[in-house]
């Protein structure tokens, strides 16, 4: 009986999941060209060789991992501040609470829009700068400021959702150990050092990887803000493969960099749990393994 | 066997929603107004049935299924695309690999080569002369690729220099009569002479940028072709020595001047123009439509688009817009022609007209809208659409045109690269998208 539960779901995970990846794969070693399948060819290796000597393809990875460092230290650690500041207060919580959350409902789209009109060379944050002395600043219109400046804005729209995992996890945390804590006369700092984050590590690990992965698929900000540019310094990955398989109608190419940025993020995911996963856990592996 | 039934009961549920998406033979009664006897059109367009542009596309179908009652009856259907293109050209590409495109599509103008190059469109059935004749130039030229016309078109556009009459007068300066526009030289002069004046008013002598996507190859490609270049060969399939030639790298540092010296802001600046900051703005034919409706204090002039040192009177300015193709899929070419024809017709091209203020394709429908005979900005518009309008390069390659040289421009007149290098780049760039239809 469960597989007539289960059958439907599989049937069109099938269909709109798991054959899609493959195809990729498949795809990611032809020159499929969407306006004339006919002519496709089975070409090897050609197109891995192709995008890692391709200057686009590299400034475009140099790119997304520039936006994932500038974002996970500014994301983890607001959403972590951000909690502890509202699990601390006492009055307007749910205010507070639901102030931060708002960015993260609200679409990418939207936000991209509205930042665009705060970072514009008369928009509110140039005149605000201008009110305490400093000159109009470009932003999003130049090559230096245009990445910093979308991860900014992608700081502030999804951080309320980290926020939120974070204020849970403070919730849960036994306040007797705070308790304890205190009868020993351990400081503010010692206490968050060695209860607070201890506690919280699961979570952390938790949003370090799910952070991570949405940093690298960011696509919308640029596509709405600055299509790319100046002078491709807001070129993502995902913007490259959706535009060389939509625009260019480069699916074998596309399927190339679909692959290689797919193997990318898992070995990173990976390579993240495994070094943030608890000490003591591998302490307990190791005896397993010798028993 | 109970768990087996199961299965397959649910296995097939699914399958059958899916099957239910395919495309299957359209007989008389099954649509409404198709009758026995008529010849079944189908046809997509790349619109939203509810928005003006839609209406006008319904309108037009609906007509010709009155006008060819008994003959053709086309269906039309209608494919929302984002605005980058996708959507509407995501189905026709799956339509390629899997079968079902319509007899008729729409697409976009520059995409004309690609689709032609690719087997996707065929030529039209033989127009004569006289059919032919009803058309602007522009329109045909865009059409057409290596010598056979593939596409027809409803709407046509065109972009202006605007000015700001007041500004100018306060200036004492006199915009050239149409076939005698400014070079560049004396443009530049010009826009010297207003920098103080646009100073003082907190503005900049000209309200552009360089954006991304479409619109920058729109805007100033002309400054290419009236330098006597081009951006890609006669047939398409090479750059070299034309996207890097002396004519376009003349262009793009005339824009790196202009970034230089101050006379347009690096970063956009909205409603410059509008706002009475800017002397000059470039942008498209629905500007002036705006600035009537929204800004009725700018009083607004077009001025002929500026021209390189070395014109010699040739066709130049900006066009373009989505057009009606036959597909290869089509087995009635004849039908798919008329259908073609009456929707980028006289009547149709009015209807685009009147419903979404989008400029039609056709000599007559021009003469027949009044706003193109009485008010001057429009009659200059339609004028400069008539005499110089020139389609954008026809290569298969061209969304690697467009972008490559959106790029150059901005890393050559706003990041003050080295324009050789920056368009000898470009040219290894498109190359590459090119090889696909060169090494046969």
């Amino acid at each position: 009986m469960g597989m007539a539960f289960f059958g439907p779901a599989l049937v069109l995970l099938t269909i709109f999941l798991f054959v899609p990846m493959v195809l990729t794969l498949v795809f990611s070693f032809t020159d499929y060209f969407a306006l004339n399948p006919g002519l496709t060819h089975f070409v090897g290796p050609e197109n891995y060789i192709k995008i890692f000597k391709d200057e686009l393809f590299v400034q475009s990875f140099v790119n997304t991992v520039c936006f994932v460092l500038i974002i996970l230290p500014c994301q983890g650690a607001g959403a972590l501040v951000l909690a502890l500041l509202i699990h601390k207060v006492t009055h307007c919580k749910k205010y507070f609470k639901v102030a931060f959350f708002i960015p993260v409902v609200m679409s990418l789209a939207v936000v991209s829009t509205l930042w665009m009109q705060i970072y514009s060379p008369e928009g509110i944050l140039n005149t605000l700068l201008h009110h305490v002395g400093i000159p109009a600043q470009p932003f999003i219109h130049s090559a230096r400021q245009a990445l910093p400046a979308i991860a900014v804005m992608s700081v502030w729209q999804g951080v309320g959702y980290q926020m939120i995992i974070f204020l849970g996890g403070l919730q849960a945390i036994n306040p007797g150990l705070y308790e304890a804590a205190e009868m020993d006369h351990a400081s503010g700092w010692q206490k968050f050092k060695d209860i607070t984050l201890p506690e919280l590590k699961p979570l952390c690990v938790f949003v370090f990887i799910t952070v991570t992965i949405g940093a690298f698929r960011m696509i919308v900000q640029p596509m709405v803000m600055t299509g790319g540019g100046p002078s491709h310094s807001t070129y993502t990955m995902v913007y490259n493969i959706y535009e060389t398989g939509t625009v260019n109608w480069e699916i074998g190419l596309a399927s190339t960099m679909a692959i290689v940025f797919a193997i990318f993020v898992m070995a990173l995911t990976v390579i993240q749990s495994v070094l943030t996963r608890d000490k003591e856990e591998r302490h307990v592996n190791k005896k397993t393994k010798k028993g | 066997m109970k768990k087996g039934f199961a299965v397959a009961a649910s296995m097939f549920l699914a399958a059958s929603c899916l099957a239910g998406c395919q495309k299957k033979q359209v007989q008389p009664g099954d649509v409404a107004g198709f009758d026995p006897g008529e010849q079944y059109l189908s046809l997509w367009v790349h619109s939203i049935e509810d928005t003006e542009e839609g209406q006008a596309y319904r309108q037009s179908v609906d007509r010709f299924n009155e006008v060819y009652n008994g003959t053709y009856f086309a269906d039309i259907e209608f494919v929302p695309r984002n605005d980058s293109g996708g959507g509407y050209s995501d189905k026709v590409n799956a339509s390629v690999m899997a079968g079902g495109l319509p007899d008729v599509l729409t697409v976009d103008g520059p995409n004309v080569a690609a689709y032609a190059a690719n087997g996707i469109i065929q030529p039209l059935a033989k127009l004569s002369q006289e059919e032919k004749g009803v058309y602007l130039e522009s329109i045909l030229e865009q059409g057409t690729y290596q010598g056979q016309l593939y596409a027809l078109g409803v709407m046509e556009s065109s972009v202006g220099m605007y000015y700001n009459k007041d500004i100018l007068e306060e200036a004492g300066i006199e915009v050239p009569e149409p076939g005698n526009p400014w070079t560049w030289t004396e443009f530049m002069g010009i826009l010297g002479q207003l920098k103080p004046l646009m100073d003082e008013k907190n503005g900049y002598p000209l309200d552009m940028s360089f954006p991304v996507g479409e619109a920058s190859i729109y805007y100033y490609a002309p400054f290419v072709w009236s330098n006597g270049g081009d951006l890609v060969s006669e047939d398409g399939l090479a750059v070299d020595g034309f996207f890097n030639s002396d004519s376009m790298g003349e262009a793009m540092e005339f824009f790196r001047g202009v970034v230089e010296q101050k006379y347009m802001s690096e970063a956009p600046i909205e409603h410059l123009f509008e706002s009475g900051r800017a002397a000059f703005k470039i942008d498209g034919a629905w500007e002036v439509n705006t600035v009537y409706q929204n800004y009725p204090d700018i009083r607004l002039g077009v001025a002929p688009y500026v021209v390189g040192e070395g014109w010699k009177g040739g066709r130049y300015t900006p066009t373009g817009s989505w057009a009606y193709a036959a597909s290869s899929d089509t087995k009635n070419l004849d039908g798919a022609t008329e259908l073609v024809k009456w929707m980028s017709g006289v009547e149709s091209g009015m209807r685009i007209w009147e419903l979404s203020k989008t400029f039609p394709s056709t000599y007559e429908a021009f003469e027949q809208i009044d706003v193109f005979q009485d008010d001057e900005n429009y009659r200059m518009l339609y004028e400069q659409l008539k005499e110089y309008g020139h389609p954008r390069p026809k290569t298969p390659v061209y969304p690697q045109v467009s972008a490559s040289f959106q790029q150059a421009l901005e890393s050559v007149a706003l990041s003050g690269q080295e324009t050789r290098q920056v368009l000898d780049k470009s040219v290894e760039r498109i190359n590459a998208k090119l090889e696909r239809y060169t090494r046969e």
